[in-house]
């Protein structure tokens, strides 16, 4: 029985333990990568190199101290993402970048390798572990200067070269709501928004009054055959109602006992009086012991 | 000689004289006085109202008192001197107090104290009225449709429908999402017409029945038992909760308070929960959303707007939940009828809108007591209000 109640609770953590994977560095996408930068965004140097954009593609902040970024597929764990760097934590749903220069001595956002134009690059992030992949793609050979290979949708959507590079930025600009543009061309009277949300509203709760039918019909019938066996027991005959009793029954029952109850008390007296208590002497009250004594001067 | 030092004294007293009226001057320009406009007045003068109405007339008293002088705070007109004094200056103690309204964390701690304190008792044991519950969010939606007529976009038109949920923990969560420069006005209205539903919805309730309706009698809730009880917050919660999720924040915390409350092993969070939290958070609340009524950003035609929609949309519910009762009894046996002067409970105004069924019921019968059944439909109203905000989240947000 211990060993069940231990099962539940570990599968129970497990289930947890996956939920919260959610939140963590797996939700961490390569986003954008540029790999010939010749007329593009330059870095804290003031050089230009090839990029590599992540993305957070979950609603809570994720850190990426710890995790790795590598080139190569035989060493997932040939740049490690410092620990103890503030900026490598990602907000939710943006943006960071590392330059992927060959000079790792310039600080968190430079790698340890660069990328070649003329071959394919691959690109993986990993987990601090080393050996969980969180993301990889493999960037075709032959990319063209300042344009950069990305996804269509930030986080999500396929692999595509970019009309335009946008580093540290969406891939996609939004610069409208298409849900409530949606709603205003197609539904500008509401009566769709209304006759859907009202058949929601009524499912649910429709749904709830099904099942709370059962489940009333069911404890109606349980409740009768407990009585039933109790009146076996006692050998009484039972009512056909037992166990539909309104609560009007109940209230009035419980009146009538809270009136028993409260006659049982003799009505108090609620007058408070001070009675002086006369006491000539107490050791608790004797000045004496609270003066301070006169120093011995011998 | 001593002409000259009199000369100096006096030139020396007069530019004195000139610095201290030039301080008070300065000091002047900073007063509520002389940077006061007509629409701070006007904002006074309904702060003023609703402390008034909620003193001797006893209109939500909780809630009027707290947002009436939160108006008064917010209204205190004073120079824009970046002193961190107004709602809307960033680090104002205000501000920081307002951000449970914004970042929408006070409604579903409201939420929470509900379910803690709220019996659902009456409808466990006659489901059947969650259906009016249901209805009523009509309210809602027929608002909502007025609005985008009147020119609202649609976020827009939900924030200020939702109104008609008389919900004013859910009128705040969705417009904070929805339309968060709308949110004062959609708050004000929704707290001031669920102060007002003992005026607002008894016409309708006598116009749209007839006599012999308002005198049906109804069956006697059944007593429910504990199991139940315990698993109408799990069960309600996994079904409302997986059918719209953006409901959850309030969905949760509503169905988690009644689960403290029914369990019968947490008496002392649930005492927590619709005791001392709650009535910390609708002080915060009501004195924050008070204040967040500055006349300089909530005296508009929108909110005017806001405000007659308002009211529309309780009407709205009220006839919705009525009329829906009176079509439900076609398919009802007789004995088992509804009376349809419960309909009106159907929107969330616990428990205002079921006593209001109480007293006009007594009106023609009084030995009719509708109390306990109109519970069930304004119970069933926070479940619908709360499944219909995250509907309209859902296809909105």
């Amino acid at each position: 029985m211990v060993n069940k109640k231990i099962g539940v609770l570990l599968l129970f953590m497990v289930l947890l333990s996956f939920g919260a994977k959610a939140q963590l560095t797996t939700s961490v996408r390569i986003n954008e990568v540029l790999v010939v930068n010749e007329d593009n965004f330059v870095d804290d140097y003031g050089k230009r190199h090839a990029w590599i954009e992540l993305f957070n593609n979950s609603a809570g902040s994720v850190n990426l101290a710890g995790c790795y970024l590598t080139n190569d597929k035989n060493n997932p764990k040939k740049y490690m993402i410092p620990k103890g760097d503030v900026l490598t934590k990602i907000p939710p749903y943006q943006h960071t970048l590392f330059w992927a220069d060959n000079y790792a001595d310039r600080g968190t956002f430079h790698v340890n390798f660069s990328l070649d134009p003329n071959t394919e690059n691959y690109i993986a992030l990993y987990d601090a572990d080393g050996t969980t992949l969180i993301d990889e793609i493999t960037i075709p050979a032959g990319q063209k200067a300042d344009i950069s290979y990305g996804l269509d949708m930030d986080g999500t959507g396929k692999w595509t070269t970019l009309t335009k590079v946008t580093p540290s930025t969406n891939n996609v600009t939004l610069d409208s709501n298409a849900k409530i543009e949606n709603f205003q061309v197609n539904d500008s009277w509401g009566i769709g928004m209304t006759i859907t949300a009202m058949a929601v509203t009524f499912l649910g709760l429709i749904v709830l009054y099904l099942l709370f039918k059962q489940v009333g019909n069911a404890s109606i019938r349980i409740s009768k055959r407990n009585a039933q066996k109790a009146a076996e027991k006692e050998g009484n005959a039972i009512s056909t109602n037992a166990g539909q009793e309104s609560g009007e029954i109940f209230a009035a029952i419980a009146t009538a006992l809270y009136e028993m109850n409260d006659d049982n008390h003799d009505i108090e007296n609620t007058v408070l009086t001070i009675r002086k208590v006369q006491r000539s002497y107490s050791p608790w009250s004797s000045k004496i012991y609270t003066l301070r004594q006169t120093p011995n001067k011998k | 000689m001593l002409t000259s030092i009199l000369l100096q004294v006096a030139g020396a007293s007069e530019s004195f004289l000139q610095f201290l009226m030039e301080n008070i001057q300065v000091f002047l320009s900073y007063t509520g006085f002389a940077n006061a406009t007509s629409g701070h007045f006007i904002m006074l003068l309904v702060g003023l109202l609703f402390i008034f109405l909620a003193v001797k007339y006893e209109f939500e008293p909780m809630l009027l008192i707290p947002i009436g002088f939160g108006m008064l705070i917010g209204n205190i007109p004073f120079k824009d001197a970046g002193l961190q004094l107004g709602i809307y200056e960033e680090g104002s103690v205000l501000n920081i107090l307002y951000q449970g309204v914004v970042q929408g964390w006070y409604p579903p701690l409201i939420f929470l104290g509900i379910g803690a304190m709220t019996d659902f008792s009456a409808l466990i044991s006659n489901p059947k009225l969650l259906l009016v519950g249901a209805a009523a969010q009509f309210g809602i939606f027929g608002a909502y449709m007025i609005a985008l007529q009147m020119g609202f976009d649609p976020s827009q038109a939900a924030a200020i429908g939702i109104i008609g949920g008389a919900d004013g923990p859910t009128a705040i969560f969705l417009s904070s999402k929805l339309a968060p420069n709308l949110m004062g006005a959609i708050a004000v209205s929704a707290y001031s017409y669920m102060a007002l539903v003992p005026i607002i919805q008894p016409p309708f309730m006598r116009l749209l029945t007839t006599q012999k309706e308002r005198l049906i009698r109804m069956k006697p809730p059944r007593a429910v038992s504990q199991t139940e009880k315990v698993m109408f917050p799990i069960i309600g919660l996994l079904l409302t909760a997986f059918l719209v999720p953006s409901g959850l924040p309030l969905l949760g915390m509503v169905f988690f308070g009644n689960l403290l409350k029914e369990s019968g092993v947490t008496r002392r969070l649930a005492e927590t929960a619709r005791g001392p939290l709650i009535d910390t958070i609708t002080i915060l609340l009501g004195i924050t959303v008070g204040a967040s009524t500055q006349a300089t950003q909530f005296l508009t035609l929108n909110s005017v707007k806001i405000f007659g929609l308002g009211a529309l949309s309780f009407v709205i519910a009220t006839c919705a939940g009525v009329l829906f009762v009176k079509f439900f009894n076609l398919f009802l046996k007789e004995g088992n009828k509804i009376n349809p002067l419960i309909g009106n409970a159907g929107v969330s105004a616990v428990p205002d809108a079921a006593r209001i069924s109480q007293n006009v019921g007594m009106e023609y019968d009084p030995s009719n007591y509708l109390l306990m059944h109109a519970m069930g439909p304004n119970v069933a109203g926070v479940i619908g209000s709360a499944v219909a905000a995250g509907i309209l989240l859902g296809f909105l947000g």
